[in-house]
């Protein structure tokens, strides 16, 4: 496989199985730098698996995945994320000893060994200074101002996932892969995501989206590929997904035959 | 009554160094360390042995940090799928392993006998003075570290190591330089011991002293350092006060050895059924 | 030869029951019960107790080992139960606090002085160059009868195959109408009077004395974890392992590597043997050799 340098993520033939099940058949898609990307399928497809497999988080049985020029499919997660994919968690779980701030803050990695901060070098002053700055930057423009000190673990759901964002956002990421973002957030605060995702995108920044709500993936993704058991079955414009019988099929479980889809079409 | 104090406090900022580095890894690092005072042995033989062979007590105290810190590193290591229970089972092999060599290696570490007529460096007061200084300088050292990049990183391990993964931490990496930093501070305290003793053996090395350590813990409160500090006062406070209580009410040196024994254990007992935190349990920190 | 094997049978039957008992409850509690040792010294000094008192010896070594059951459920239900609701790794320092109060308790009522029992004196059975006394006999022979029982019961009774069902998906058998609090509560006292019958009948070579519980900590912890947690008839196949190099351990002549004539392992090595298998268990098989189920370590 070649890596190609205009995709910045080049999935190619990926497959994943747990025990007998194949959950990944031969998945392959790529992103090109500075689209939206939506992935979609229904339950049990392998979305969150494939997540799980591009960030290191599960080994591939066979295939590539490629960032840029590289190879990662056989790098462990922390070494793909210092190489510029962030993620988040569909159902994040966070400290209950630490503050919102605080976790932020954590997610700079930079100098944090042992003599560094025994030392407490003005390097590294500096260096936390910077980092609180951010971490407030983030937090104030995913709205979680008003919990900044509370501890991680009483925020609602939704406020956990915008941390998991924030999080993710910290190590200014060139790819950020986000898992289900506005499940269980509030209408308001999700325009404002919509928002927020847009500003980043203009700023260089590439999203890969796992999402159900249509309206977000049509108010926000410029592509969406669809996965339906362990194997790509579309990769359109989201005005193109309802009138995509493969698409259809994958939802309504393949009984309908596809002239019969286009009759009943919304 | 005027030395038996002194000697009780310098008993106790002892085991402080050594219950501040098992903080580390247990408070901070939430790592189950059930063989930790194979580290303070390290040291104490080191140093034994060194004196011994004509060196420089300071040249055992370093070689002796520099072994503990490679066990450290060596102990991180193993068990990357180990649970923590159960890598706290295998920690304890170590620390046994260790004695068992320390007790029939004769002519390395004196065997059963141990070694003797290691130099004291300062009597009494001036000991205990020494003892105090350091332990100023381990909890501000390890006040620094708690609330720094390293401690933020390791507390967030500690709890959601999944979400320091995704951060871009390399979990075993920062488990090894925990423990290696609370092995370096635990084997310079089991130098200091063998010191202060003028003796090391492998007594040093039993189990029970891991345990003594996280009963300190754990009463006074995991990942805080009053509470740590709380802990071994309280601890060495109960221990101390058994052989007056004997010599008050007359009871043998069985007794009194299964009363201090069930004096710990009970505490620690009721500790982690009401307060499972420890008395001073560890607050969430306020950035500015 | 016949002598290897024999130290390698008495040894194995050392650890066997109580390792069997801490494999069958683990199943069920998911931690390490350091405390679990303790029970079985309980057990010895009960066994003494009662014997001493007049109780026949079989009766002795049956109701103390009823008594460490019933102490086994008290505990199980005050402290492990609430324990486990803050994760494993709590209960197992709150089992290393139970050790130690019973240690304590013990050692404040017996003294440290070990506890002989008074048993018949007679000859060592003399099996070709091989000797085996009487009490290790009996020992051997119970262990294997009792062994055998369990084992019967584990796998052709209701309640055996209940609690193998509960040990491997507590939820699918809840849902089957097991009632999986009462077959914990039946299983956990199983394993407290097995580890105290164990104990009572170690006592009889070794009398009952305080470090008991704590000499048998890592080599039942070994032969637990290398037979798989919560495998009964592995842990006691871990035990045999254990035995076989123990023995081995110490009997090998190692004269040919210093080139000498005779030059053995010091005795006291028979620990260490011990402990290093338990490292290697755990680094390389944590799932044990047979690699079963009850997956947590």
């Amino acid at each position: 496989m070649s890596a190609s340098r205009e995709y910045l993520l080049n999935v190619q033939s990926v497959a994943k199985a747990f025990g007998g099940n194949q959950v990944l058949r031969d998945v392959s898609f790529n992103v090109q730098r500075g689209e939206i990307v939506g992935l979609l399928g229904p339950n049990g497809s392998g979305k969150s698996t494939l997540l799980n497999c591009i960030t290191g988080f599960e080994a591939v049985d066979g295939g590539a995945i490629a960032l840029g020029a590289r190879r990662i499919e056989r790098l462990q997660a922390h070494r793909i994320v210092r190489h510029g994919i962030a993620r988040t968690f569909q159902l994040p779980s966070m400290p209950t000893k630490m503050s919102v701030i605080e976790v932020a803050m954590a997610a700079c990695t930079r100098q944090h060994g042992v003599f560094a901060t025994l030392l407490g070098l003005p390097a590294l002053r500096r260096a936390e200074e910077q980092a609180r700055t951010k971490a407030e930057r983030l937090i104030d423009e995913l709205l979680l101002s008003p919990v900044r000190d509370l501890p991680a673990s009483a925020l609602s759901g939704g406020q956990k996932k915008l941390l998991g964002i924030v999080c993710a956002l910290m190590g200014e990421p060139e790819l950020v892969l986000l898992d289900e973002p506005t499940a269980g957030v509030h209408p308001n605060l999700r325009r404002d995501l919509v928002e927020a995702l847009k500003r980043l995108n203009a700023q260089g920044m590439t999203l890969v989206i796992v999402e159900h709500d249509m309206h977000f993936i049509r108010d926000v993704c410029s592509r969406c590929v669809v996965l339906d058991r362990g194997e790509i079955v579309a990769s359109c414009r989201p005005d193109k997904l309802a009138s995509n019988a493969r698409v259809i099929q994958a939802y309504l479980g393949g009984r309908h035959s596809p002239q019969a889809l286009e009759e009943n079409a919304p | 009554m005027f030395d038996f104090l002194v000697s009780a406090l310098t008993f106790a900022s002892l085991y402080g160094l050594m219950a501040l580095g098992l903080n580390l890894q247990a408070g901070y690092g939430g790592l189950l360390n059930f063989g930790h005072i194979a580290f303070a042995g390290l040291g104490a033989y080191a140093t034994g042995i060194a004196v011994q062979a004509g060196y420089s007590p300071w040249l055992g105290m370093a070689v002796g940090v520099l072994l503990a810190m490679g066990l450290g590193g060596c102990v991180a290591r193993l068990g990357r799928k180990l649970a923590s229970d159960y890598w706290g089972i295998a920690t304890l092999a170590i620390a046994e392993i260790l004695r068992v060599v320390a007790t029939n290696e004769g002519w390395l570490t004196g065997g059963a006998q141990g070694i003797g007529a290691i130099p004291t460096l300062f009597d009494g007061v001036g000991f205990l003075v020494m003892m105090l200084v350091l332990l100023g300088i381990a909890t501000l050292l390890c006040q620094r570290l708690a609330d720094g990049r390293f401690g933020r990183a390791l507390r967030l391990m500690r709890e959601e190591p999944q979400l320091a993964a995704c951060m871009g931490y390399d979990l075993i990496s920062l488990k090894s330089r925990a423990i290696m930093a609370s092995a370096a501070l635990t084997a310079i305290a089991g130098s200091l011991y063998a010191h202060f003793m003028s003796y090391v053996g492998p007594d040093y090395l039993l189990a029970s002293e891991t345990f003594l350590l996280w009963t300190m813990l754990m009463i006074g409160g995991l990942g805080n350092l009053r509470g740590v500090l709380l802990g071994v006062l309280l601890v060495q406070a109960a221990y101390s006060l058994v052989p007056f209580a004997k010599d008050y009410l007359g009871f043998d040196s069985d007794l009194a050895g299964a009363l201090r024994l069930g004096l710990i254990g009970a505490i620690l007992l009721a500790c982690l059924m009401w307060r499972s935190e420890g008395l001073i349990p560890e607050k969430v920190r306020k950035i500015a | 030869m016949l002598q290897f094997l024999i130290d390698t049978l008495l040894r194995a039957t050392d650890l066997a029951l109580i390792a069997f008992g801490l494999s069958l409850v683990y199943g069920l509690v998911k931690f390490p019960n350091i405390a679990h040792v303790q029970y079985a010294m309980l057990g010895a000094y009960l066994t003494y107790g009662l014997d001493a008192a007049g109780v026949p010896l079989p009766l002795a070594l049956l109701f103390a080992a009823l008594l460490v059951g019933a102490l086994t459920l008290v505990l199980q239900r005050l402290v492990f139960q609430r324990l486990l609701k803050s994760g494993p790794a709590i209960a197992m320092i709150g089992s290393l606090a139970i050790a130690m109060l019973l240690v304590a308790a013990l050692q404040g009522s017996a003294g440290t002085f070990p506890r002989m029992f008074e048993l018949p004196l007679k000859a060592p059975i003399l099996l070709g160059d091989a000797r085996i006394t009487h009490t290790q006999l009996y020992f051997f022979a119970t262990t294997l009868i009792l062994l055998a029982a369990f084992t019967v019961a584990l796998f052709h009774t209701r309640l055996g195959r209940a609690m193998r069902a509960l040990a491997g998906n507590p939820a699918l058998a809840n849902a089957s109408g097991l009632h999986a609090a009462r077959i914990t509560l039946m299983v956990t006292f199983a394993s407290g009077a097995i580890a105290g019958l164990g104990g009572g009948l170690l006592a009889l070579s070794t009398g009952a004395h305080i470090n008991l519980g704590h000499d048998l900590l890592l080599p039942v912890f070994a032969a637990a974890i290398l037979g798989g947690l919560g495998n009964p008839m592995g842990a006691v196949a871990g035990a045999l392992l254990i035995a076989f190099t123990e023995t081995l351990v110490t009997n090998l002549n190692f004269g040919w590597l210093v080139g000498r004539e005779m030059a053995f392992l010091p005795v006291s090595y028979i620990s260490g043997a011990a402990f290093l298998i338990l490292l290697l268990a755990l680094l390389f098989k944590p799932y044990g050799l047979f690699d079963r189920e009850v997956r947590r370590v």
